[in-house]
C-alpha cells in the first residue's frame, strides 16, 4: 500500500466517521399528543397544523442548537386517558426530548400529571383552565406553562357590552368539562362585578344534541343575555334550537367553536349577531401576523383558527427557551420559560411563577355579515357592536 | 312549559323508538347484541349527507336511499361475520360487533375525515299556539312514525314478517315448518341496519354529521329495548317514547345533567323490578 493510498483511505475514514458522528446527533424529536379524532378533531387537528408550520419554520432557520426539530404526533381521540398514555410512551418508549401540550383543558389537565411525574416541561398552548396552573402547594406544578388566556375572561368582552348597554340579567349555560365550567364560573364573577344579575345557571354534558328542556327553562325568565361557555357541536346544536324555540336575548355569546369558518358555513345567516371570544384574529396587530396567515393558507390550504396560531406561537416559545438555555435539560428551559417576556404572533407571553398567563389578551368578534367582526377590547375594535340582536322572526 | 317539554320529548322519543326497533329485531330473531347499530346509522347519516350535498336531493327524500343502501351493507355484514357468532357464545357476538363498530367508525375517519358536516335544510320552527314545533324535528318524528308503523304492519301481515316473527319464537319450531332460517338472518339484519340508516338520515337534519355520532344511539337503543322489553317490539317503541319524555321531563324539573342519571337509574330500577322489561320479555 502506497503512502498515498493510505492517505486517501484515511480520509476516507476520517470523512466517514465524521459523517456517522454529525448523524449521531439525530434531530431533537419534540412529542405531542393531539385530537386528531373525537369530539375535538376540528380543533386539535389546527394545533396540530401549527406545530407542523412551526417544525418547518424553524427547519428552515436551521433547526434548533444546530439541530433539526421534528414532530412525534400520536392520536388521543380527545380522551384524557388515551393522552395519558401516549404522553407515558412519548417519554418511556420513544425517548423523544421534549414535549407540547395536547388540545383542550381535560386532556392537558390529565397529561400534566404524566410530564410532571418524568420532569419534562411541557408548554401546553390550548389549555385555558386556571386550575391546571393554580393549584395548592402540595399539588404543585413546576413543569407546565401556559399560553393562552384563562378560560375564565373568555365572556369578559360579551358581558361588559352588555353592561354597558343597560342590560341587567344574564343567563349562563355550560357544557359539564373543566374548560367550560371554568368560562361559567369565570362569567358569573365578572357578571356579579358589573352589577348584572345572574338569572340562570345550569350544566350539560358532553355530547347533549337536544336542548329543549334547557332552552324553554331560559325562555321562561327572558333574560336580556344568554353567555353560553361551549365547544363547537353543542354551540351549533344550542343555536339552531334557540331559533326553532324563539329565545331571543338582546345578547348571545359563546366560547370555543364560534370562531371557527365552519359555525358560519353551518348555521348560515343564523349565525349573525353571535358574538364569540378568540385568543387571536388574523386582523390583529402582532409582528409576522400576516406572513403567518398568509404561509399557513398557502400550505394547508385554509385559514388558520386561533388553536392553530397558539400552537404555532407555543411551540416557537418553546424554541426560544431553548435556544436561550442552550440546552434541552428540563430544569434550565423551565427558568428560561419563567423569566422569558416575547410577543409572537399569537401575541404577548409572561407568565408568572407557577406559569400561568399573565400578559396575553383575549378579543370578543361578532358574525357580521360573514365576517368575524373584533368588537372588544375597543382600543382593538374593527366595528361597534350591532346591538341590540333583533329577535330571529325580525332577522 | 312542561308541554313544551313533552312535545320535545316525544318528537326525540319517536326517533329513538325507531332506531332501537331495529336493535330490538336482532336481538330477538338472532339473540346477538349489535354494538354496531349506532356507527351503521351514522352511515345512514353521511349517506344522506353526500345525496344532498352532491346531488342536491331533498334530504327527507334520501331517507328509502340511505335505508336501501344500509340494507345491503347490513346483509353483507351478516354474510360475511355475524352469522359465525348466532349459535356462538354471547360475549362472541358483542365483541364481533365490538369489534365492527370500531373498524366502520375508523373506515369512516379515513374515508369521510373527521370534519363536522350538516345539512342545512329545514330551520326554525312553527308556532302552535304558545308552543314552538321544531321543523326538522316535527317531520323527522312524523317520518319515525310512518317507517315504524310499516315496520309493524310488516312483521305482522306479511308472510316473510310472519317468519321472522315465528323465527324468533323458535327458531327449530320455524325450520321444521320449513321457513329457511339463514334467510331470515340476512333479512332482518339488513332491516336493522335499513331503520338505523332511516334514523342517521332524519337525524342528519337535526345535529351535525361525524364519524363518531353514532356510538351514542347504541347505548340509547339499547337502554330502549332494556325498558321495553329485550326482543319485544311493541316494547321498543313504548321504550323510545318514554326514553325521550324522561330525558325531557327530567331536564326540566332537575337540570340536563341529571337527566341521563334519571334515564339510567330507571334502568337498573326495571331490572330489579321487571327483569323482563315493561312490556315483558321476548313475545311476538
Amino acid at each position: 500500500m502506497t503512502a498515498k493510498t493510505l492517505g486517501v483511505l484515511s480520509a476516507a475514514i476520517a470523512v466517514l466517521v465524521g459523517g456517522i458522528s454529525g448523524e449521531a446527533q439525530g434531530p431533537i424529536r419534540i412529542g405531542a399528543s393531539l385530537s386528531l379524532t373525537g369530539t375535538y378533531a376540528k380543533l386539535g387537528k389546527n394545533q396540530h397544523e401549527g406545530y407542523k408550520l412551526c417544525e418547518k419554520d424553524l427547519n428552515a432557520k436551521g433547526g434548533l442548537l444546530g439541530r433539526k426539530v421534528e414532530f412525534v404526533v400520536y392520536d388521543d381521540q380527545s380522551t384524557p386517558a388515551t393522552a395519558v398514555r401516549l404522553y407515558e410512551k412519548l417519554i418511556t418508549e420513544d425517548k423523544v426530548d421534549g414535549v407540547m401540550g395536547p388540545y383542550s383543558s381535560p386532556v392537558t389537565e390529565a397529561s400534566a400529571n404524566v410530564t410532571e411525574k418524568y420532569k419534562k416541561v411541557m408548554v401546553a398552548p390550548l389549555a385555558a383552565t386556571t386550575s391546571i396552573f393554580k393549584r395548592p402547594p402540595d399539588k404543585k406544578r413546576y413543569y407546565i406553562f401556559m399560553v393562552i388566556s384563562p378560560a375564565e375572561v373568555y365572556l369578559e368582552g360579551l358581558i361588559d357590552i352588555a353592561a354597558k348597554r343597560g342590560l341587567k340579567t344574564v343567563a349562563i349555560v355550560n357544557e359539564d368539562t373543566l374548560f367550560s365550567k371554568a368560562a361559567a364560573a369565570g362569567a358569573v364573577e365578572i357578571a356579579k362585578k358589573k352589577g348584572m344579575q345572574v338569572v340562570f345557571q345550569e350544566a350539560y354534558p358532553k355530547g347533549t344534541t337536544d336542548f329543549s328542556a334547557l332552552l324553554t327553562k331560559i325562555k321562561s325568565l327572558n333574560p336580556d343575555v344568554l353567555a353560553a361557555a361551549t365547544y363547537f357541536d353543542d354551540a351549533v346544536a344550542l343555536t339552531r334550537q334557540m331559533r326553532e324555540l324563539d329565545v331571543n336575548p338582546k345578547a348571545y355569546g359563546v366560547t370555543v367553536g364560534g370562531d371557527l369558518p365552519e359555525f358560519y358555513d353551518t348555521l348560515k345567516t343564523n349565525a349573525e349577531f353571535i358574538y364569540g371570544a378568540t385568543q387571536w384574529e388574523p386582523a390583529l396587530p402582532y409582528p409576522g401576523n400576516k406572513d403567518f396567515f398568509e404561509a399557513y393558507k398557502k400550505e394547508f390550504g385554509h385559514e388558520p383558527s386561533y388553536h392553530s396560531t397558539a400552537g404555532y406561537g407555543g411551540c416557537l416559545i418553546y424554541a426560544e427557551a431553548v435556544k436561550r438555555a442552550g440546552t434541552l435539560d428540563a430544569d434550565r428551559v423551565r427558568e428560561q420559560l419563567l423569566k422569558l417576556e416575547v410577543r409572537t404572533v399569537f401575541g404577548d407571553y409572561k407568565v408568572d411563577a407557577d406559569g400561568f398567563q399573565l400578559a396575553h389578551k383575549m378579543v370578543t368578534f361578532q358574525w357580521h355579515e360573514g365576517k368575524k367582526a373584533v368588537v372588544w377590547p375597543d382600543e382593538l375594535a374593527q366595528l361597534k357592536p350591532r346591538f341590540p340582536t333583533p329577535p330571529w322572526n325580525q332577522r | 312549559m312542561l308541554g313544551q317539554v313533552v312535545i320535545s320529548g316525544i318528537l326525540s322519543g319517536a326517533l329513538y323508538a325507531m332506531v332501537a326497533l331495529g336493535l330490538a329485531l336482532i336481538f330477538g330473531v338472532m339473540r346477538i347484541i349489535n354494538i354496531a347499530h349506532g356507527p351503521l346509522l351514522m352511515l345512514g347519516a353521511y349517506a344522506t349527507y353526500f345525496l344532498y350535498s352532491a346531488l342536491g336531493i331533498n334530504p327527507f327524500l334520501t331517507v328509502p336511499v340511505s335505508m336501501l343502501a344500509l340494507f345491503v351493507v347490513g346483509a353483507l355484514l351478516e354474510r360475511t361475520l355475524v352469522f359465525r357468532v348466532v349459535d356462538a357464545p354471547e360475549l362472541s357476538s358483542l365483541l364481533l360487533t365490538f369489534g365492527i363498530s370500531i373498524a366502520l367508525v375508523n373506515l369512516a375517519q379515513l374515508a369521510f375525515t373527521s370534519d363536522l358536516r350538516s345539512v342545512e335544510y329545514l330551520t326554525g320552527a312553527w308556532l302552535v299556539g304558545p308552543f314552538a314545533l321544531s321543523k326538522a324535528r316535527l317531520v323527522a318524528f312524523v317520518f319515525a312514525g310512518a317507517l315504524t308503523g310499516l315496520a309493524f304492519s310488516f312483521l305482522q301481515w306479511t308472510r316473510l314478517g310472519k317468519a321472522i316473527r315465528a323465527t324468533s319464537q323458535s327458531r327449530e319450531v320455524a325450520m321444521v315448518c320449513g321457513i329457511n332460517v339463514q334467510r331470515i338472518h340476512l333479512f332482518t339484519f339488513g332491516l336493522a341496519a335499513a331503520l338505523a340508516a332511516a334514523g342517521g338520515a332524519l337525524i342528519a337534519v337535526i345535529v351535525a354529521i361525524q364519524p363518531e355520532m353514532g356510538q351514542i344511539w347504541t347505548f340509547k337503543s339499547f337502554l330502549v329495548i332494556v325498558l321495553g322489553g329485550a326482543g319485544n317490539y311493541p316494547g321498543a317503541l313504548l321504550g323510545g317514547i318514554l326514553l325521550g319524555l324522561i330525558e325531557q321531563v327530567a331536564s326540566l324539573f332537575l337540570t340536563t345533567q341529571l337527566s341521563e342519571v334519571v334515564a339510567y337509574v330507571l334502568l337498573v330500577l326495571v331490572l330489579l323490578v321487571r327483569p323482563a322489561g315493561l312490556l315483558g320479555g321476548r313475545q311476538t
